[in-house]
């Protein structure tokens, strides 16, 4: 029968176009980071949390920090991108130490002594605290898939803004005056991120 | 054995194994069956496609502890896995949920399946269809090719929009101080300006950035922090011309409206002047200077004169040499 025939000849056609189709929507979520997906926390409250400095000096929580904008950086002494913006951090944090900002950088899987040591070299800001995270328990919590990233937190408390990649000065104070001016900024991709190296 | 007794031991086998399997089934596993189980539902988010139950990275294991924690605690899986996701959205679930756009992802087996056993069944009431047609005639092999043509093109279209977009980097790191010029100062807060010029004060394109911030605590009267500002710039070998005469014109101003050092500002300003003679700005600050802190109205008033005679005097500054001037005729002391 000509009829059915055609109808078996589309059918195929039709699954063979069905497939094409998926088969590029599938792969073409390959080569796509899922670092780079928007951030579930921007607008929510932020993870609190309670931790150590690095040198094992007394515990900050971040509810303590209410009432500021809180800058939370993750970073590591192995991270070169975090190398990189080690002077704006600094730079940003005693520009803006007396404006209600405060800076929290938080060691990413890594020893405390190798991120003191690191910060011995780079030149640690007064005016920034670095703090230890056992077991990433931190980075979790704030979704961290790679370093170095940055998490900005109103003076209520809530994510407003993050920071994939290096961040510069200029980025981190046009995000913090955009702050304080009323805004979320939301999130910015400035550059790569870096898992720790294998042992 | 009867046909009878083999019945019931089948029965009876039956109903042991049904209830072995509900046993197995609502039996809570095990503590550390519940961790790996939750882990091997858990995307590692530094892996490529890996459990966190499989993955050896540090990452890995560090929410391996944190779900051992949770189980520990007594917390009930979903709520395990939602503060997961809470923290990383479904980017860490290895089996997308079936809701949204991930729904087609669970429908599409489905509907394949669906249409493959409609085609079979038409088949099966057709016998031999597709089979006696007839030799394909050029119109009909035309069109066959018309349609695998449009098929591969939007294929080859697709793969390239593809790689396109696999290729495309990521945004580049904004560059600093090489951003510093195309930027908008109006709306950077002094603090951010601040942060900007420390991070990058060896390099010389935080020249304008540092002059701009400058300006703004000179405008506002705030000379003490003005001051380095200026001098860092009048003192870089690579400032402009027009920076440097800037810097130095201001800095000798503040010594003489801050402290009352005429010689000073003379000297600064003339060091201005060394670069460019015909620097209006310095001419007319040099004049000022020498009238208010000296009272040489007559050098005062030849500057100014000659100042309005230059064309290239800009208004706004001429409108002030006026004023200045018919002040300093009529023997009235400088403002």
């Amino acid at each position: 029968m000509p009829m059915t025939g055609r109808v078996l000849r589309w059918t195929g056609l039709a699954v063979v176009g069905v497939t094409v189709v998926l088969a590029v929507v599938l792969a073409s979520r390959f080569g796509s980071d899922p670092g780079l997906v928007d951030s579930p926390l921007i607008g929510q409250p932020a993870p609190e949390f309670t931790l150590a400095g690095l040198d094992g000096s007394e515990g900050t929580s971040l509810a303590d920090l209410r009432g500021d904008i809180v800058v939370v950086n993750f970073f590591a002494s192995w991270c070169l991108e975090c190398r990189d913006e080690h002077d704006d951090l600094v730079a940003a944090s005693e520009s803006f130490a007396d404006q209600d900002v405060t800076f929290v950088q938080v060691a990413y899987q890594e020893e405390a002594a190798e991120s003191l040591e690191y910060l011995g070299e780079a030149g640690a800001s007064e005016t920034t605290r670095y703090l230890a995270d056992p077991g990433s328990r931190t980075a979790i919590a704030y979704g961290v898939f790679g370093i170095p990233e940055t998490f900005f937190i109103d003076p209520e408390g809530t994510v407003v803004g993050k920071i994939i990649g290096e961040a510069d000065a200029l980025i981190l104070g046009a995000t913090i005056d955009s702050i304080r001016s009323g805004g979320q900024p939301g999130q910015k991709v400035t550059g790569d991120t870096q898992q720790r190296p294998d042992p | 054995m009867s046909e009878r007794s083999r019945n019931i031991a089948s029965v009876a086998f039956i109903a042991v194994m049904a209830v072995a399997l509900i046993l197995i089934t609502s039996t809570r596993p095990a503590t550390v069956d519940r961790v790996e189980q939750i882990g091997t539902r858990i995307k590692c988010p530094v892996c490529q496609g890996e459990s966190i139950a499989n993955s050896p990275s540090q990452m890995a294991e560090d929410m391996m502890d944190l779900v051992a924690e949770r189980v520990s605690a007594g917390v009930p899986d979903q709520e395990i896995v939602d503060e997961l996701l809470g923290s990383y959205t479904g980017a860490v679930l290895l089996d997308p949920p079936a809701s949204g756009a991930t729904l087609v992802l669970w429908l599409t087996p489905l509907a394949v399946m669906v249409l493959g056993i409609a085609v079979i069944l038409w088949w099966r009431r057709h016998p031999g269809s597709g089979e006696a047609g007839e030799p394909a005639s050029p119109g009909r092999s035309r069109t066959r090719l018309a349609i695998g043509g449009v098929v591969l093109v939007l294929a080859f279209a697709s793969i390239v929009v593809v790689a396109a977009n696999s290729l495309q980097d990521r945004p580049a790191a904004a560059a600093g101080a090489a951003a510093i010029d195309e930027q908008d100062l109006s709306e950077v807060s002094n603090e951010t300006m601040e942060a900007v010029i420390a991070a990058n004060a060896d390099d010389p394109q935080v020249n304008g950035m540092r002059l701009a911030l400058a300006e703004r605590y000179f405008d506002a009267g705030d000379y003490r922090s003005a001051f380095p500002h200026y001098l860092v710039v009048a003192e870089d070998p690579n400032a402009t011309d027009a920076q440097a005469i800037t810097s130095l014109v201001r800095l000798g101003w503040m010594a003489y409206a801050g402290n009352g050092e005429v010689e000073t500002a003379t000297r600064l300003i003339d060091e201005a002047l060394a670069i460019d003679s015909e620097s209006s700005v310095a001419r007319y600050v040099r004049a000022r200077v020498v009238w208010c802190g000296t009272g040489d109205t007559q050098q005062a008033i030849e500057t100014f004169d000659d100042l309005l005679a230059d064309p290239d005097v800009a208004t706004e500054t001429r409108a002030q040499i006026e004023a200045d001037l018919e002040l300093a005729r009529g023997g009235r002391e400088c403002p």
